[in-house]
């Protein structure tokens, strides 16, 4: 019986030689392995043995069935690894990918998003406002009344047999928000703005500000620079002061200039600040209290500041775009590359 | 950091001209040698040497100044002065003003000039002999009234702005320019000095209106002190007489006398705006720095403004003086203390957000065009039949009216991108404005999108149709159809171009734009384009989305191909195959068409499925109850 296993073992490693692919393998494992092959058979049949034929042919028929699995398995391996040439399939990973055409958000839209998502995480609200404003909500409202000397500081394109014009300012939305809510509260205003001047590197008729205003009882000047501190150093990534210089503005009073230290040196002094340590941004204040009336409230009840900041100045930093006609020239060599 | 910034300092001989902004608030006492100094003085804390102005006395006899409007004219001096001869100023004088950038002209104008540097006052000076009888009338001037100015210019005045006139004839336009009727030349031997005090808004609106930004008006309409015309003639009288000018008589009409004024301050608001802990000693230093008074030793003060601190009304005022000495860097930052609350939210900027997501996923990329286009534009997209709001002002005839479409814009981008690009998508969201009869036009946020592709055989109509319906999709909007447009406007491809509708509502439009309005955008390529209200799209989208189970059961897909002899659109198959295929059907696909002739061969992927496995048998059936209704309904031909 021992030598009839060895006679089976031996042919089934004789007839694996010369399987060609997995079928010969399969056909192969069945005659020899299989419900109905000889190995099967006499591994079935030990039952029927003695006591002492079982202790020899049992291990016996076992180790060649398990050696069997290993060819065949081994064989199968083979054959597979041999189905393809990778050589012959050799490609050149250096050829350029499948192009794959993606969208590309405008920069203002980004940093604006930006914006909003560092406020909203501080719990100020988005407001927006219309773009052709009345008099009242760009100028009256603002403590700038008709014939009012301030409305010099901002050239305005006026429409054409309407009282309206477009707006100079997002600070236009915070009498329409205040005229609807009661302090306590904090938003900030985004959205374009327009100022008859001409165009050049540095100048635009069409432009982006957005405008904070947080009111309450006692909001001070303290807290518009903690909270204009807490929004660039979250937009940089890195610790950035605030510096507020004496200005005017009707709105506010007191008025300031606000800057923040260079994020590009740190306050040091470079070329991007040209040597001042410090960036220019745009007009803050503690809210007038006109503006105030001219919303409704009681005179001397509420605090608040309020600012103004140019997107595009925020962009270009962030981006390293020297030239505000960029913005408007919808030149997609510019937009793809954000 | 405290007051004025210094903007440039220019050598000039043994000199230095320093060129300091004046805010305007501050130009009614600033913008002026004395005002200035005082400013250092009090950013230094030093005490300001003035040396007394010679008193003015008053003497009128002849002259005669009669102001008509005492609202608009507070106060008027006139002086008379004889034994005046015009020549050139003195070095002192010349030099002064060359620094300053202006022109010496004769003494006497010199000398007004000087004065006005110095102190702020704008002066004037008339030839006695040519004002006719010695009289001063302020007037408002008559309608339609000429004058001719110094410049030879001849302006015609409104009823609403002033003149400085003799019982004849108009001299000036009051505090703006002076006339050429009794203008000073080489002849003149007897003046008579103007110190005026004119109303700011009054002087304005003149001066805006005639188009004449002077040395004077320019100050004036930043609303002077009344009390500084009498220091100031005190001084031009002073420096004539140097001249040899003798002075005759003066007279001053002043009939509201302005007094200093007193604001009460509380010193907790003080430190309540500035979020700092001022004291009482160091505030009541800085206001007496200033020229002002402070009295009272508790947290309440009563100050008192002198006059020419015109900007000091209310305490805020004050609070802002304090800190800009005080200095705003010691001011601390401190965090608000508020309570928690989220923040309300905006959610046209999250659809905003999310549609332009989805358009960046088909591939678009986002421009901005200005809100501003010119009448060609308008024309060349066939939009003159909308009532286009215009600028009064614009900056040129390209960007004189107000969009009422971004199509343009976005036309404009691809004649520019074209140069560079073959292949392209490119969208805007912004505003366009039409009149409303409403004190606001009407402004509405609109997207537009196109789509450009270098192979004109596919045409870009159901490349565009293609990503509004993705888009359409992922923002939730429910059963919308296309539907043939309309009334297409000439800005549309009559033939190609669909309103998108949901419940008979149009919510949008895609299509190919006019081959005739490319070519005038100078665009050889065809274009498709789309356009949505996003208001309107936002009503019609949800944000909701509810998860249906998955089949469990495998999916019969049967194919369909068919003939059709006529046009009939795409549409009326896959109803007629939803209707009578039954609810089995899961969802139709059209994957071929194909065009001879005048025969059109579409065909169809048919999924049918239910919560079971489905019999061959009744999906026959299925089949072929569309196959007969689609032959008897339609007409076509369906390839067994």
């Amino acid at each position: 019986m021992e030598q009839k296993i060895g006679a089976i073992k031996n042919q089934a490693l004789e007839d694996i030689k010369a399987a060609k692919d997995s079928r010969d393998v399969f056909d192969l494992r069945v005659k020899y392995l299989g419900r109905k092959s000889e190995l099967n058979d006499i591994l079935k049949d030990l039952k029927n043995l003695s006591v002492e034929e079982r202790k020899i042919i049992g291990p016996s028929a076992n180790a060649a069935k398990i050696e069997l699995e290993k060819v065949f398995a081994d064989a199968e391996k083979n054959i597979k690894a041999k189905s393809f040439d990778a050589e012959a399939e050799r490609i050149d990973v250096t050829i350029p990918g499948k192009k794959i055409e993606q969208g590309h958000l405008h920069p203002i839209t980004l940093i604006q998003k930006e914006i909003e998502d560092i406020f909203t995480s501080m719990g100020f609200e988005i407001a927006d406002g219309p773009e052709v404003e009345t008099e009242f909500y760009n100028f009256d409202a603002l403590n700038m009344p008709e014939n009012h000397s301030a409305r010099d500081m901002q050239d305005t394109f006026w429409v054409q047999g309407e009282k309206v014009a477009m707006r100079t300012q997002t600070s236009s939305v915070q009498v329409r928000y205040m005229e609807k809510h009661k302090p306590p509260f904090r938003i900030i205003a985004p959205g374009r703005c327009f100022r008859r001047e001409a165009t050049d590197s540095t100048h635009e008729h069409t432009f982006y500000q957005f405008e904070a205003l947080m009111a309450g009882e006692d909001i001070n000047v303290g807290h518009l620079k903690y909270v204009a501190e807490e929004f660039f150093t979250r937009l940089f990534h890195e610790k950035v002061t605030v510096r507020l210089r004496p200005s005017y503005f009707p709105f506010t009073e007191p008025s300031f200039e606000f800057d923040i230290s260079c994020t590009m040196c740190g306050g040091k002094g470079c070329s991007g600040c040209k040597n001042a340590g410090w960036i220019e941004l745009g007009g803050a204040g503690m809210v007038n209290q006109n503006v105030f009336v001219a919303a409704g409230y009681p005179r001397n009840k509420y605090q608040g500041f309020a600012w103004g900041f140019g997107l595009e100045r925020l962009a270009m930093m962030k981006y390293k775009i020297d030239d505000i006609r960029l913005f408007h020239g919808g030149d997609l060599r510019f937009i793809k590359q954000f | 950091m405290k007051a004025f910034e210094v903007e440039g300092v220019e050598k000039n001989k043994d000199d230095s001209v320093l060129e300091i902004k004046v805010l305007p608030d501050r130009a009614h006492d600033a913008l002026s040698h004395i005002g200035m100094a005082r400013e250092i003085c009090a950013l230094e804390g030093r005490k300001m040497k003035v040396e007394a102005s010679p008193r003015l006395k008053t003497s009128a006899k002849n002259l005669k100044i009669e102001i008509q409007d005492k609202k608009l004219c507070p106060r008027y001096i006139g002086a008379i002065m004889e034994n005046i001869e015009i020549k050139e100023s003195p070095e002192w004088v010349k030099m002064m003003l060359q620094k300053l950038g202006m022109n010496s002209i004769n003494n006497i104008v010199d000398a007004t000039n000087y004065v006005m540097l110095e102190l702020g006052q704008p002066l004037h000076a008339f030839d006695y002999d040519k004002v006719k009888s010695g009289n001063i009338i302020v007037r408002k001037a008559k309608k339609g009234e000429k004058i001719k100015l110094l410049d030879g210019t001849e302006k015609i005045l409104s009823n609403e702005g002033l003149v400085i006139a003799d019982p004849e004839k108009a001299l000036a336009i009051a505090g703006v320019k002076g006339g050429a009727a009794a203008e000073i030349n080489i002849n003149t031997k007897a003046i008579v000095l103007e110190a005026a005090n004119f109303d700011y808004a009054s002087v304005r609106k003149t001066r805006m209106r005639h188009s004449l930004p002077t040395d004077a008006a320019m100050r004036f309409e930043k609303e002077i002190d009344p009390n500084l015309a009498e220091l100031a003639m005190a001084r031009v009288i002073e420096i004539i007489e140097m001249f040899g000018g003798k002075t005759v008589e003066v007279a001053d009409i002043y009939p509201a006398k302005i007094m200093d004024w007193k604001i009460k301050l509380d010193l907790n608001y003080v430190n309540n705006l500035l979020g700092e802990n001022v004291s009482v000693a160091t505030v009541k230093k800085i206001l007496t720095s200033l020229g002002l008074k402070a009295s009272g030793s508790g947290k309440i003060l009563a100050v008192s403004v002198p006059t020419f601190r015109v900007d000091l009304k209310t305490q805020e005022d004050l609070i802002e003086e304090i800190g800009r000495i005080y200095g705003y860097e010691k001011v601390k930052s401190q965090a608000p203390k508020v309570d928690l609350k989220a923040a309300e939210v905006n959610s046209q900027r999250l659809f905003e957000r999310k549609t332009k997501n989805t358009l960046l996923g088909c591939g678009f990329s986002e421009v901005y065009n200005y809100s501003f286009y010119g009448e060609r534009d308008v024309e060349m997209a066939c939009l003159g039949a909308v009532k286009h709001l215009k600028l009064e002002n614009p900056l040129n005839p390209e960007q004189a009216f107000l969009r009422v479409s971004l199509v343009p814009g976005v036309l404009k981008n691809i004649y520019e991108n074209l140069k560079n690009f073959k292949d392209f998508r490119i969208f805007e969201n912004g505003r366009t404005y039409e009149k409303s009869g409403e004190a606001l036009p009407d402004e509405k946020r609109m997207l537009a999108g196109v789509v450009v592709i270098e192979n004109q055989k596919d045409g870009a109509f159901y490349e565009a149709k293609g990503c509004v319906d993705t888009m359409l999709k992922n923002l939730g909007v429910g059963s919308y159809s296309f539907e043939t447009k309309s009334a297409a406007n000439d800005l549309w491809h009559a033939g190609r171009s669909a309103e998108i509708k949901v419940n008979q509502k149009i919510i949008g439009c895609v299509g190919e734009i006019n081959p005739q309005v490319l070519e005038d955008f100078g665009i050889s390529k065809r274009v498709a384009c789309f356009e949505f209200d996003l208001e309107i799209l936002q009503k019609n989208a949800t944000s909701v989305k509810t998860y249906k189970a998955i089949s469990k059961y495998p999916a019969i897909t049967r194919d369909i191909s068919m003939i059709s002899q006529n046009k009939i659109k795409v549409a009326e198959i896959l109803k007629n195959i939803q209707k009578n295929g039954g609810a089995l059907i899961q969802e139709v696909e059209l994957f071929d068409i194909f065009q001879r002739e005048n025969k059109n061969s579409f065909a169809f992927h048919i999924k049918f499925g239910a919560d079971r496995t489905l019999e061959s048998q009744e999906v026959d059936d299925s089949m072929q109850k569309i196959i007969s209704a689609l032959e008897k309904d339609l007409g076509v031909e369906v390839r067994k």
